[in-house]
């Protein structure tokens, strides 16, 4: 099997390439927007135009009609408002996260400034650390982290059946 | 700054907040990822930022003038970029190995001298920075990507700091349309980054760290003090290492460059599950042997000539290639092998034409362990190491390293490449339509069960030496 096929031009070919991939690796990604295949169309409209829209029947209770008279629904988003809801909840999503950390595992920042050269900024974040971590030991809040741990540094301990333990350092 | 550490974590949040708040002007936004790309690479050593401009400049000149010139003087400013990125490379990578090999030689033949050696310190990320230069000016050459439209787009695609300093090697015409206009985050992409980065820290923090500090250092750096089993597992295991180690950090790269807007191709595709070497390599580190596909094998003339040539070229490429990761005999030895092995595939695909001759399992059993084999090399700092090692896998004594946590870990690490091919992609279409409160504790809970098994520190991703 050889690839001795060229392209156009006659210096490049056009396919395989042996041993290496075959194809450019893809992006894990969904295709940019702007080359995203046209969206599909709306279905047939069932509009009567002899019928008025006041007789047609409703399933919404007048509690619903009221509500939807009193708010009506904002009008659909355009692209960038679409974008722009898309960011707020990704940047909503990172700083849940970061909120989740700083609470449950409130002693990293702890652990960064203690292997850290002495500095103001380590000497405070360590300062500012001690005092949190201590405030959510009352609420035994580090117990999450701490049970995992534990579990952790046991099954490291474990050895095969006859396997010597783990030497000990003085 | 390596990725898994508290300080990235709040540059992350820094440049990410900054970064969208300027969604409205483009330029400024590049400007801006610019800025904290060369703070990010200066965490290292700040004077090689001056190297990152310097060859940021003259491939984009280079690229400029390209585009400008008529048809003979194209293809010799393509040779003066090419050479002016390989002389960067060669100068800071192989000085050193290239000066001790002719000092020995000259030695050999009695005519010893005090040859001029220096200290050269290696840059961080160097071999990919230049290769993507490289890309760049071959590129506008053929004519593949058209040059950039400032020098601002050619310095961020060269500094751009998720891929700087281990990949992937991000092609211009992958990333310059992507800066043209403000990049648009969609919640697939952004869920899709995230758990990226959450299974990328997995791999490298727990498995890879575990393996690595508990196994592998310790039986690679004295072999003759193990028996067959704990170096068998220190084999398997640095096999797993250094793919969690090296998938991990591309894709946390792929998750952070997408939770700015940009995408990146991918890089690893369960490669242990390839069932010969040539499909090792379209699943092993893709943007490298893409690369060394279409600048260094195409070149040499690839499949054209016939058996032969091509099985020469493979085989130079694969030398090459292995030579790429580092000015040592034992990664020329590493390419070689690779590079020998393909050729005997390639012989015994012209000789049997396309019938299946070994079974799939059995390919997949061999090339993996001929994978170990070059692992082994790979590794080792010396052949004298590596010859240690294939001793000690004939040698008899008690089970002293593995344990079965680290089992577990390793026999995991090989698992994963059988789960479904894109498992990610599939669990992030799920957990798209979450709310941002469930998603993100959900993602502060993994971060939480990471950070608590995980060993003190952080090791520096293997691929940073090269």
């Amino acid at each position: 099997m050889t690839d001795d096929t060229t392209g156009k031009d006659g210096e490049t070919p056009a396919t395989p390439l042996e041993p290496f991939p075959v194809h450019r690796p893809e992006s894990p990604f969904p295709p940019l927007y702007e080359s995203l295949p046209p969206p599909p169309e709306d279905p047939p409209s069932d509009w009567i135009e002899t019928a008025d829209a006041h007789d047609l029947p409703t399933r919404d209770n007048a509690l619903t009609a009221l509500g939807r008279f009193a708010f009506p629904p904002a009008p659909p988003l355009d692209d960038e408002g679409v974008a722009a809801r898309d960011r707020r909840w990704t940047s909503r999503t990172i700083l849940m996260t970061a909120a989740f950390l700083m609470v449950f595992n409130a002693v990293s920042p702890l652990n960064w400034a203690r292997q850290q050269p002495p500095g103001w900024i380590p000497g405070t974040v360590e300062q500012l650390s001690e005092v949190w971590v201590a405030q959510l030991a009352v609420f035994g809040v580090d117990m999450p982290r701490q049970g995992l741990r534990e579990m952790w540094m046991a099954a490291r301990q474990a050895r095969f059946i006859g396997q010597a333990p783990e030497p000990t350092t003085p | 700054m390596l990725f898994p550490t508290l300080a990235f974590g709040v540059f992350f949040l820094f440049v990410y907040f900054t970064a969208w708040s300027l969604d409205r002007e483009n330029g400024r936004r590049k400007l801006f990822l610019l800025l904290a790309s060369w703070f990010f690479y200066a965490q290292w050593d700040w004077r090689f930022v001056g190297l990152l401009i310097l060859s940021a400049v003259l491939n984009w000149g280079v690229g400029a003038l390209i585009a400008r010139q008529p048809g003979a003087r194209k293809a010799w400013l393509v040779g003066l970029g090419v050479a002016v990125n390989l002389l960067i490379l060669g100068f800071f990578k192989y000085y050193g190995f290239f000066i001790e090999q002719a000092g020995e030689l000259l030695m050999r033949f009695g005519w010893e001298r005090d040859l001029p050696l220096l200290q050269v310190v290696l840059p961080v990320g160097i071999s990919f920075f230049t290769f993507q230069g490289i890309s760049y000016v071959v590129d506008v050459h053929r004519g593949k990507t058209p040059p950039a439209k400032s020098l601002l787009d050619v310095m961020l695609l060269m500094s751009f700091f998720p891929h700087l300093v281990a990949g992937p090697i991000v092609r211009a015409s992958d990333l310059l349309p992507q800066f043209d206009r403000t990049p648009r985050l969609t919640r697939e992409m952004a869920t899709h980054g995230l758990l990226l980065i959450v299974w990328g820290l997995f791999k490298k923090t727990v498995i890879a760290s575990e393996i690595s500090v508990n196994l592998v250092d310790p039986v690679f750096f004295d072999p003759s003090a193990y028996g067959a089993v704990d170096i068998a597992a220190a084999v398997y295991g640095y096999a797993v290492q250094i793919y969690c180690d090296f998938s991990a950090y591309s894709d946390m790269a792929i998750g952070i460059a997408a939770l700015l807007g940009y995408s990146f191709p991918r890089n690893f595709d369960q490669p242990y599950r390839a069932s010969s070497m040539q499909s090792f390599w379209r699943r092993w580190h893709i943007s490298l042997s893409s690369w060394l596909r279409d600048y260094l094998y195409v070149p040499l003339g690839g499949g054209r000539k016939g058996l032969v040539s091509s099985c020469i070229n493979v085989f130079i490429t694969m030398v090459l290639g292995g030579l790429w990761h580092g000015a040592a005999w034992t990664f020329l030895a590493w390419g070689a092998l690779h590079g020998g092995v393909q050729v005997i595939e390639r012989l015994g695909r012209a000789a049997f034409g396309d019938r299946k001759v070994i079974p799939t399992v059995v390919g997949v059993l061999v090339t993996f362990h001929i994978v170990c084999l070059g692992w082994i090399l790979f590794r080792a700092e010396s052949f004298d190491m590596a010859m240690a090692m294939l001793q000690g896998l004939g040698r008899i004594g008690p089970v002293v390293m593995l344990t079965p946590l680290l089992l577990m870990l390793i026999v995991g690490g090989l698992a994963m490449h059988w789960l479904p091919p894109r498992a990610i992609e599939g669990v992030a279409e799920r957990l798209k339509t979450a709310p941002s409160i469930t998603l993100g504790l959900l993602i502060g809970a993994a971060f939480l069960l990471i950070e608590a098994v995980r060993p003190e520190g952080v090791a520096p991703f293997i691929y940073f030496q090269f």
